[in-house]
């Protein structure tokens, strides 16, 4: 019964609601706008992470650099995206 | 078709590993969707018209009971595929049968979640904020919604096939479709509830 549970997986879902919990402080506690951000940030990108490294096993076979090319230039052309709008929409810049 | 024994099953021909790839790409460009949806939203989060603001709809019990659901339900497949590479089939079928059963539950809630915003007058059309947001959701509850579906039907194959190089394919496939819906409710959860509710 044990084998069906590894250690790895169980830690990274034991991590994921840690930090779910870390990211639940920006609402139970009275904190900046700014502060609150930065911890949300931080929580949502390392659980993002850990799902793409633990759980999708990203970097197991012989495309592990295929794969987080793809990831990568995926991910930067969500940020050009989102902090573009960001910059022309909201901060009006 | 070439077998090689020293991958997982999953991985095992040629074909196999370029369907893991293909389907990598293709997650590549639904983070870009999703981006899109989350520029949209960032733009028109304040834009409440005479409608309600994120603050006032929003509650906090349902989307943690949400959040919780999806994250068990990330597990628990990444368990299922950890079973299927041991070759124990009747425990990959319990687990993934859990997760679909998890992933139920979350839909549930959302559509909870979604007919008590059109009951207290939040509605596709009410105003730019709640249009974006409900069309955020939305797109990512459609995406769970067909994983439901798609996780069924492997099921099935699952049970009438047995393990093979193609089931496993598929079933590995559909649990990295699975992960990224996860991925994308962490975001989801933390730049749409818990900001609008900072």
């Amino acid at each position: 019964m044990a084998e069906l549970f590894p250690l790895k997986q169980v830690l990274g879902f034991v991590i994921s609601l840690v930090l779910t919990a870390v990211a639940l402080l920006v609402y139970f506690t009275d904190m900046s706008f700014s502060l609150g951000m930065t911890i949300l940030l931080v929580t949502a990108f390392i659980q993002a992470g850990l799902q793409v490294v633990v759980f999708m096993h990203a970097g197991e076979t012989s495309d592990k650099k295929s794969i987080y090319t793809n990831i990568y230039y995926g991910v930067l052309i969500a940020l050009i995206t989102i902090f573009g709008t960001l910059l022309a929409m909201v901060w009006d810049m | 078709m070439k077998i090689d024994n020293s991958l997982p099953l999953e991985y095992s021909t040629e074909e196999n590993s370029l369907k893991v790839l293909g389907f990598w790409i293709f997650l590549g460009a639904e983070i870009m969707l999703f981006a899109t949806l989350f520029a949209a939203y960032f733009t028109l989060e304040n834009r409440i018209g005479n409608g309600p603001s994120g603050a006032e709809i929003f509650e906090i019990s349902p989307v943690l009971v949400e959040t919780f659901l999806l994250l068990t339900s990330s597990f628990v497949i990444g368990l299922g595929i950890h079973a299927m590479r041991l070759g124990n089939k009747k425990a990959m079928m319990i687990f993934f049968s859990i997760t679909l059963l998890l992933g139920a539950g979350f839909l549930g809630f959302e559509i909870y979640e979604f007919m008590h915003y059109v009951h207290i007058g939040a509605t596709l059309q009410t105003s730019a904020f709640t249009a974006i947001l409900l069309t955020t959701l939305g797109t990512h509850g459609l995406h769970v919604t067909f994983g439901l579906f798609w996780g069924l039907f492997i099921l099935i194959q699952i049970k009438k096939r047995g393990l093979t190089p193609e089931t496993a394919n598929k079933s590995f496939i559909f649990s990295l479709y699975w992960h990224f819906l996860d991925i994308i409710w962490i975001f989801i959860f933390s730049f749409i509830y818990l900001k609008g509710m900072m």
